[in-house]
This record gives structure tokens, C-alpha cells and sequence, in this order.
């Protein structure tokens, strides 16, 4: 009765009606072949080749023999073919007939696929000839693996031979997988963002576990498992595995799963059976039974205890027909489930359907959006009601069965969408479940990685959308902020006319009675010998100010008819800084014995010579003697303050004075009226203790001797 | 008018007014004692020198000598200023406006001090007197605006800067805040465009280049942004910022992995930069070392424990290190910090 094969392994089928079948045609093509000793060349298995190991040798032409004759039935069980071949392999690796035979076990038998593609890559290496269909299973092999673009590349140089009966067929075949080698690519690059978790060992196995179910909530899960120890606890003479039977897992507070139980009697029999569906509340569920073409029946809870299943009946079970999965609506009342059967599905294969449990009328079928012209299966109706999941063969399937979503929105099917790379991969993905929040799938995989053997239940993890990563940036928006420039406005300097000037006021006296005078001031630029300006004291006060400007040596002379004049000097450089002086001047009458100060006389240091700046007050003293008193005779002394030797300043004082003398005698004075004395430090006019003292001793001075 | 008063003054203390007549002219040209201006300008002279703590002193003397001396409080103010004495500065423009309340200068002077003193209102309408007293003088408009661009009112903002650049046509700075108040307001074209002419203006004004590729990319031009991140780099090789920057154009170009060097070369510059430490560990997240990412966005919140992006980046990272109840925890503290998208990423992920 066990003829059909269970849900989950409906294979790939493939073709090989075009292989040796026999043991005899087999050797043949061995021998056919050509043979080599080097590595990387085909080597037959003959004599000839293997002279030193008969026995070995025997073995392995044994192993191949029995190899075939799982090989050559119809359907061929690779699966069982598959450890003799590989026994045989261990023997000589490179023989190409058996390298391709591997190849294609590996490709015909459950979860192991991938594994054909190093066999049939040596087979093309050893001899690219040694079947016609080694490019196209070269084609699976490649993208089963996922390699894509390679994959394309076999398909494409499997055209089928011409003149081939089904040769339509077969460009049909290789274009669809070409399709979903394209498909593949581009959900690739698109992957979803999910974890996948092996459910651990407590709920699988060293055997295939698969097909599971869950309550909405996650707390139980049912699932079929072909492991030692259940109600059929005996091997398919079929396939080889123990008979398939519904287990049981209840979750943890923690997350974790409990240790799996048998659902018992009720439910499993000594054949196949397989669950199909969980009602969300966990209160029903259905389950797959080989009886005819294979159809659902459904059971119940009762407290802790599962009825015996039950046939759905003829509305949803054809006679001929097969239902390999159903699934509840969140409200009970509607099933929808998969078959092949209807003749009013006219879309090829298996279809889901949809059916009022408790009505009367038809199944209807989903319709063109949800069904393709290939195989749909694995029905799974969300919580939610309205969002479906469910295998299909076409749409954009990656290869074989992928799973797909489609919503139940505005009274119709939204374009079913691939769930994408790595839930889906180029091999079947079929039965998939959903957890109420969305949060969590299970679907069974074959996952080298972490698997425990054979296929086992995973956990699907739903990430949702990428959570894009926030950075921060730092900018300096303002430019005054980003290089603050100094802007301040000082106000500045103002005018200080005194910086520059030196004030120069008093009062202009005679000398015996103190009385005002109105005198004449001259002021005189040493440097040039010129008088810049001339002022007068006030007549009444006697008062004068004048003020000198920075930058001159001045020479002031003050000065009135039948006075002896005053000579001041000021020597006022560049930037002098402003003061006040106050030089109240007692002119003295120009009466025998009178003297005066020769202030604007100047010297080079420690010479007689004699600087140019003492002209102005020279030509003054000549105005004096030859104009205005033509008759009068004077003394000119120098002297000095008391530092260096009284002698030497005698001397130089001398010698000072004769300067001055001489050259009143130059500009014509009569000798006679002349006299020069030098008195050193002897006749002091202030303290030699201070600089300034000092600085009024040492003088140059005339005397009146006579007028 | 000032000249008068000197003038006044020096015949009055000279005592010789009554005798002016016969003091002959250049006496009447003489200046009083001038203590005060003699101080004043020894100031101006030590301000200018830099010699800041002296030129108070001298400051402080002219105003003790001639208490009506606007000048003189105005110039310690400015003094004052550079010292950092903003209180005391702004105490004496107070009186330098009193005295002389249509001086400009002392307006915007008071206007930099209150904005050092962190009294933007105050300053903000002081710069607006200057700008009213003297329209021309761009400065006013120009730091009025960036006032105003703090506040967060670009468009008045944007009025400020577009005043300053009528008053001085060749103001770098107001062109390139005016780029910057562009973009806040999401006038990038406008905003690349002021930053050019800010850089044309004033080439070394380089900030501009970096404000220009930010610009840049948010009109989505990666290109563009990098070669004005480049040009800069090739300039600056010490600016962290720059690297930052740089590190987002590669990182929203796809190249997480140069994007990470930029990252760490800005580390490297500043170590324990906050900002720089999330952006790596969001770099890092994309080239998925999970375990990197989460020791950088770990160490950027060490650095900033109110830095909510650096939270919600290593809510992320928890989550691919299945640790979703870290995850949980971070999205949550970063939804607090004030990302609300860190509550719909917690119910997304079932936390509980």
C-alpha cells in the first residue's frame, strides 16, 4: 500500500531511461571506455589495472553490481543504490561511470543532494563524455549548491539530442531552472534577516524529523519523525527508514523544548503517518494517511487524549486523488487544503483549495495568483486569518518547492512573495509554520551544519527589515564658531597735543626792584641759528608762556632794551614727553659787575671745541658788543663742576672760555674789550652733590667790566 | 566739539584767560594736563601690544582722572573683554553707550560681551542697535545671524546673513553661514552654492569644504561629498572631524570597511571620541563583526552615558548577537534618551 512516497520526500524525479541498465550493459561501458593509468584519468575497473588485488577488485565489481540493481528499478532507489556504489568508490575513485552514478544517487535521494556535485565534477573531468545528461545533472548539482552562474552554464550546454520524443519537455525543464537559477541570484543578494536554529535534540533526531505544527502560541508542537522506537517501530521495506509517526514537543517557559513524546495509539499506526496541521487553539488536528491516493483525516482532544483520527470525507478527499496537507482557518470553519485531483483544477499538479467545513458546497480553488501550473503544497494559514504561506514549485521559485506569502487583501490575493534566501534555498522548502506574533517559524531543513541527521526542525527567527544603524555626525555649522576671528573695535588714541609739547612759563622780573617786565622772548632753533618766533611777557604781570614742540634744541632768549638778556636752553628731542616748566627770569640791568649765564654755549664733550648749535647766542653776544654797546667790555669765564682734577678744569675751563673769546675776535670784537678767564670748580653756582647741580656749574658766563 | 572743550580747559588751568591777548596764538593751542588722555593712550598703546592686565591699569587711572571719559570706559571694556572679564566689560560699555549713545561700537562691543556672558537675547538686540546705527557695518548683521541660526530660526538667519553680504559683497563667513542656514532649512543646491562662494571668497576658510560634502550628501551625492572630504584630508590630516565625516560619505556609500578606517583614524586623532566609537560599531555592524561593533558602541556610551544613537546601534548589534534581552534593554534606553524608533524596534522583536 506504501507505494506513494510520504510528503515530504517527493524527489526531484529524474530520468533514466537513456542509462545502462544492467549489469552487463554497464561493464560494457566500462570497458567501452577508454582507459588510463595516470591521475585525473578514468581507470576501469579490470583486471588489468587492479592485477595486484583480485580479491579487492571482486569486491568492488560486487559492490557495483549490487549498486545497480536498486539503480535499475523503476523508480530507482538511489538511496539504496547509493552505499554500494560508494563502497566500490573507496576501491578506485576514479572511474567516471560511477563517479556520474554517485553523482546521481546523491541527486535522486533526500536531503543529501548537494553532495552530488564533487562526483559529478570528477566524472566530466575523468571523461566528459561518459553520459548525455552529465551537463544537465552537472546543472542540478551546481544549483543545488547555489552556484548560479555556473549552474546556468551547464544547463545551457544540456540541450537535449535531437529527434528525442520528449525533447519539448526537457528545453521546458532546463529553461525553468535556468528561470530559477536567475530567481536565486537575485533573492541572494536580497537575503532575509533571519536566524535558523536546529530545535535541538529533544525534539530531533538521528532520523528525519520534519512537517512540524504549532499552536498559535508556540507552547506545543507536533511533528512527524521517522525514528526508531515509535507505534510502527519497523523499517519501510520501501525506503528503508522506519515508518513514519506523529510525535509531540511541548515548550518551556524558557523557550526550550521538552524531551519529544510519541502521540500513541490513537494517532499512529504501524504504517506512515504524518501530521499535517495543528487547529491554533491545539484542540484538532490532521493528519496524512496512505489510504488510496492519500488523504487527511482529522482528530480531536479529548483532556489529554487524542481521538482516533478520522477521513475528512469525499468533499475534501478524491478518490484517486492526493491531499498531502491542509490547514485550519483561526476560526475553525474553514480548511484549506492541497490536491491534485479536482477536474476543475485545471492549473497542473497540486493546488490548494479552500472548503467550508460545516457548508455543503464545493472546494474552490485559490486561483490563478496563488496557484501555478506546477505543484503547490504545504498550506499554512496564519492566526491573522487573512495572511497565507504555502510551497510552490513556480512562481519565482529558486528551485524545487520555496516557500511563499501571499494577503487576503481588498477581496483578493496579493502576488505571492518568495520568502527569500536562506529560508528558501534551491532544494524543496515545504511545510512551513508560523507563530501567532510573526516573530518565529519552523520549517525542517537539511543543514550540514548543525543538524543532528538527516533533516531536522528548525526555528525560523524573523529579524524583520533591516534596523539601519544611527550615526552621528559633528559639524561646524558656523564659521565664527569654526575660526573666530578677533573683532574688536578699540577706539583710538586720542589727541594729546602735550605729549609733544614742553610748557615754558613765568614771569619776567627786574632783578633789583622785582618789578614786571615787558620784555621780549625770542625763541631760537639752535640747530639753524634762526629765530622761529618772538613773544612778549605781559607788562603788567611779567607773565610769559611759550610752548616748545617737541624736536628742537631751543635757545630762549629773553631780553629788553637796558637789560643784560637771559639765555635759557631746551633740548627737547623727538616724542619729548610733555611737562611744565616754570622759570620765573630776573632780568638783570646791564650795570658794570653783572652777569650772566651763556646757556645756549655748548661744547663737545671735554673739548673747547666749540658746536655748531652755539652760534645763535654767539652772534648775539657779537650784536651786543658791536651795535648795541659799542664800547662795553666784558669777561667770558667757563667753569665746571668738581669732578676730575681742579687742575685739568681749570684748564679745560680756560681754554673754554678763550674759545669763545677768539671767536667774538673773529667777527671783529677789539681784543682790548675782551677778557677770558677760567676758574674751574671754584666758583660753584649750585651743590656739586647732585646731577642737576652739577649740570648749572659747569657754564659758560660773561661779566661786565665796563660799558 | 571736543577740540573746544580741550581748548577751554587749557586756558582755564593754564590761568591765563584773562590774559589771552598777550599769550600770542600758538598759546591758545595749548593743551590742558591731560592726565587722563596721557593714560588713555598709554592704554590704547598696551592693548595693542597685548599687554591686556597694563592696559587696564591704565584704563583704570584715565576713568579715575576724568570720570565722563566714554573712550576710556570703552576701551577697558574691550580690554576687559579680552581678559575674559565679560561681567565687568559689559558693566563698562554700559556706561561708555551712556555717554555716548549713538557709538556703534560700543553697541556691538556690549553685544560680543553678552554673548560670551551666554546672554544671546541681550546680545542679539544689541547687535540689532548696531546694525540699526550703523546698516553698513556687517559684523552686526552677520552675528546676529549666527545668534539667530543657534536658536534655531534659520529663516531669520538667512535674512541676517543676506543683509551682512549687502553690507560687505566679499564677507566669506556670512556667505558660508548662509550656506549653513540653507541647509538646516533643506536647501542644499543653495547651501553648496553658498559654501562655494565662501571658499571662492576665502580658500583657507576650509571648514567650508567640510560643511560643503555634508551638504553634498544629503543631495546624494557621495561623489561629490568624498572629493571635498579628500580635498580638505589633503590639507588637514590631523582633524578627527574631517574623518568622521568621511567615515559617513564612505559608510552611506556602502563601504563600510573604508569607512571603518576613517573611523579609527579619527580614534586614532582624538582616542575615546564618542561619535566616531558609534559610528565604527555601526560600520562594523554592517560588515557583521558583531562582537567589535559591540565593544565600540559599549566603549562610546562609557564615554556618553546619555548617548541614545550609540544605545540603539548596540540594540541592534545585541540582536545579532542573539542576546535579545541586552537588545531589548538597549532599544528601550534609547527610545528614553528620546529615539522613538527604539520602541517600535523593542515590540517588533517580541521584547517583553
Amino acid at each position: 500500500m506504501i507505494s506513494v512516497p510520504t510528503p515530504a520526500f517527493r524527489a526531484v524525479k529524474i530520468t533514466t531511461s537513456k542509462w545502462p541498465r544492467s549489469l552487463g550493459a554497464f561493464l560494457a561501458a566500462l570497458l567501452l571506455a577508454y582507459s588510463a593509468s595516470a591521475q585525473n584519468q578514468n581507470i576501469e575497473f579490470t583486471k588489468d589495472q587492479f592485477n595486484g588485488d583480485k580479491e579487492g577488485l571482486k569486491t568492488a565489481l560486487k559492490e557495483i553490481k549490487l549498486g545497480n540493481e536498486w539503480y535499475d528499478t523503476d523508480p530507482p532507489r538511489y538511496e539504496q543504490a547509493l552505499p554500494h556504489y560508494l563502497a566500490a568508490q573507496q576501491f578506485n575513485p576514479n572511474n567516471a561511470l560511477l563517479n556520474f552514478r554517485i553523482g546521481a544517487c546523491y541527486l535522486g535521494s533526500g536531503g543529501l543532494k548537494a553532495k552530488s556535485l564533487p562526483y559529478l565534477q570528477k566524472a566530466q573531468q575523468l571523461n566528459p563524455q561518459v553520459d548525455e545528461r552529465l551537463h544537465y545533472l552537472l546543472g542540478r548539482a551546481l544549483h543545488l549548491n547555489a552556484k548560479w552562474t555556473e549552474a546556468i552554464a551547464e544547463y545551457k550546454a544540456a540541450q537535449p539530442p535531437a529527434g528525442l520524443k520528449d525533447a519539448n519537455a526537457r528545453q521546458n525543464d532546463i529553461n525553468k531552472k535556468i528561470a530559477e537559477c536567475q530567481s536565486g541570484m537575485a533573492l541572494q543578494k536580497n537575503a532575509a534577516r533571519v536566524f535558523i536554529d536546529n530545535v535541538g535534540p529533544n525534539v530531533n533526531s538521528s532520523a528525519a524529523d520534519y512537517g512540524p505544527v504549532i499552536t498559535a502560541d508556540e507552547s506545543v508542537m507536533l511533528f512527524t519523525s521517522r525514528r526508531q522506537g515509535g507505534v510502527g517501530d519497523d523499517k519501510d521495506p520501501e525506503t528503508g527508514g522506519y515508518f513514519e509517526d506523529i510525535w509531540q514537543s511541548v515548550r518551556n517557559a524558557d523557550g526550550t523544548w521538552q524531551q519529544a513524546r510519541n502521540l500513541g495509539t490513537n494517532v499512529n499506526t504501524k504504517g506512515h503517518d504524518a501530521v499535517v496541521a495543528l487547529a491554533p487553539d491545539g484542540q484538532r488536528l490532521i493528519t496524512y494517511v496512505e489510504d488510496g491516493a492519500g488523504d487527511l483525516h482529522e482528530a480531536s482532544l479529548k483532556g489529554a487524549e487524542w481521538k482516533k483520527p478520522q477521513q475528512l470525507g469525499r468533499r475534501i478527499n478524491g478518490g484517486q486523488s492526493h491531499e498531502p496537507s491542509a490547514a485550519y482557518t483561526p476560526n475553525g470553519r474553514m480548511l484549506y487544503f492541497v490536491s491534485n485531483g479536482s477536474p476543475k483544477s485545471n492549473r497542473g499538479g497540486h493546488d490548494i483549495w479552500r472548503i467550508d467545513i460545516e457548508g455543503r458546497g464545493d472546494a474552490e480553488n485559490l486561483g490563478p495568483v496563488i496557484n501555478t501550473p506546477f505543484n503547490e503544497d504545504g498550506i499554512f494559514v496564519h492566526p491573522d486569518g487573512k495572511t497565507i504561506y504555502f510551497s510552490s514549485e513556480g512562481h519565482n521559485s529558486m528551485g524545487g518547492y520555496d516557500i511563499f506569502k501571499s494577503e487576503w487583501k481588498n477581496g483578493q490575493w496579493t502576488k505571492p512573495e518568495n520568502l527569500g534566501w536562506p529560508i528558501n534555498t534551491p532544494d524543496d522548502d515545504v511545510f512551513f509554520v508560523l507563530s501567532a506574533s510573526g516573530r518565529h517559524g519552523y520549517y525542517s531543513s537539511t543543514r550540514e551544519e548543525d543538524g543532528l541527521g538527516s533533516r531536522d526542525i528548525y526555528q525560523i527567527t524573523f529579524l524583520g527589515p533591516e534596523k539601519p544603524p544611527v550615526l552621528s555626525g559633528e559639524d561646524q555649522l558656523l564659521a565664527s564658531r569654526a575660526a573666530p576671528l578677533r573683532e574688536t573695535l578699540l577706539a583710538p588714541p586720542v589727541a594729546i597735543a602735550s605729549a609733544q609739547v614742553t610748557i615754558l612759563k613765568g614771569t619776567v622780573t627786574d632783578a633789583d626792584s622785582k618789578q614786571p617786565i615787558e620784555a621780549t622772548i625770542d625763541l631760537v632753533d639752535n640747530s639753524l641759528a634762526q629765530t622761529i618766533a618772538s613773544f612778549t611777557s605781559n607788562a603788567q604781570s611779567g607773565r610769559y608762556l611759550v610752548s616748545l614742540p617737541s624736536g628742537t634744541n631751543y635757545g630762549i632768549v629773553v631780553r629788553k632794551e637796558g637789560y643784560l638778556f637771559h639765555s635759557e636752553n631746551f633740548d627737547l628731542p623727538q616724542g619729548a614727553a610733555y611737562s611744565e616748566v616754570v622759570k620765573d627770569i630776573p632780568l638783570k640791568k646791564l650795570d658794570v659787575g653783572a652777569k650772566v649765564v651763556l646757556n645756549n654755549i655748548f661744547f663737545d664733550f671735554d673739548k673747547a671745541t666749540l658746536r655748531k648749535e652755539s652760534t645763535a647766542e654767539l652772534q648775539r653776544l657779537v650784536q651786543l658788543m658791536t651795535t648795541e654797546y659799542p664800547s662795553l667790555r666784558i669777561e667770558i669765564s667757563g667753569h665746571t663742576d668738581n669732578v676730575g682734577k681742579a687742575e685739568y678744569n681749570k684748564d679745560l675751563s680756560q681754554r673754554r672760555a678763550k674759545a669763545v673769546v677768539d671767536y667774538l675776535t673773529g667777527k671783529g670784537v677789539a681784543a682790548a674789550r675782551l677778557t677770558s678767564a677760567g676758574y674751574g670748580d671754584t666758583q660753584p653756582v649750585a651743590t656739586n652733590n647732585t646731577k642737576e647741580g652739577r649740570q648749572l656749574n659747569r657754564r659758560t658766563e660773561f661779566k661786565v667790566l665796563s660799558k | 566739539m571736543m577740540q573746544k572743550l580741550l581748548f577751554t580747559i587749557c586756558l582755564s588751568t593754564a590761568g591765563f584767560a584773562a590774559q589771552a591777548q598777550v599769550d600770542t596764538v600758538r598759546a591758545t593751542t595749548l593743551p590742558p594736563a591731560q592726565v587722563a588722555e596721557k593714560y588713555y593712550n598709554s592704554g590704547v598703546a598696551k592693548f595693542n601690544q597685548k599687554s591686556y592686565q597694563a592696559a587696564l591699569q591704565d584704563f583704570d587711572q584715565a576713568i579715575k582722572t576724568k570720570a565722563d571719559f566714554g573712550k576710556a570706559y570703552y576701551n577697558r571694556a574691550a580690554t576687559r573683554y579680552e581678559l575674559k572679564q565679560y561681567g565687568p566689560a559689559v558693566q563698562d560699555y554700559n556706561q561708555a553707550i551712556q555717554l555716548e549713545p549713538t557709538s556703534f561700537t560700543a553697541w556691538y562691543g556690549r553685544a560680543q560681551a553678552k554673548q560670551a556672558l551666554g546672554e544671546n537675547d541681550g546680545a542679539e538686540q544689541d547687535y540689532g542697535k548696531t546694525a540699526e546705527l550703523k546698516p553698513d557695518y556687517a559684523p552686526a548683521w552677520y552675528y546676529r545671524g549666527d545668534l539667530r541660526f543657534e536658536k534655531g530660526d534659520y529663516q531669520a538667519a538667512l535674512a541676517d546673513f543676506t543683509a551682512a553680504i549687502k553690507a560687505d559683497p566679499k564677507y566669506a563667513y556670512a556667505y558660508h553661514d548662509r550656506g549653513s542656514a540653507q541647509r538646516q532649512l533643506g536647501n542644499y543646491a543653495a547651501a553648496v552654492q553658498d559654501y562655494s562662494e565662501a571658499l571662492r571668497l576665502q580658500p583657507e576658510l576650509e571648514v567650508a569644504l567640510l560643511n560643503r560634502a555634508a551638504a553634498k550628501r544629503r543631495q546624494n551625492d557621495a561623489k561629490g561629498a568624498l572629493a571635498d572630504y579628500n580635498a580638505y584630508l589633503g590639507h588637514h590630516t590631523d582633524n578627527p572631524v574631517a574623518y568622521l565625516g568621511r567615515g559617513q560619505a564612505r559608510f552611506e556609500a556602502g563601504d563600510y570597511k573604508a569607512a571603518a578606517d576613517d573611523f579609527s583614524k579619527a580614534l586614532e586623532l582624538k582616542p575615546g571620541y564618542a561619535l566616531a566609537l558609534n559610528n565604527r560599531a555601526a560600520a562594523k555592524l554592517k560588515l557583521e563583526d558583531f562582537k567589535g561593533a559591540e565593544a565600540d558602541a559599549t566603549a562610546a556610551i562609557q564615554q556618553n552615558a546619555q548617548y541614545a544613537e550609540a544605545y540603539l546601534n548596540r540594540g541592534h548589534i545585541r540582536e545579532m548577537l542573539r542576546n535579545p534581552a541586552g537588545a531589548c534593554a538597549d532599544w528601550r534606553k534609547a527610545a528614553d534618551l528620546g529615539i522613538e524608533a527604539g520602541k517600535s524596534y523593542a515590540a517588533a522583536s517580541g521584547c517583553e
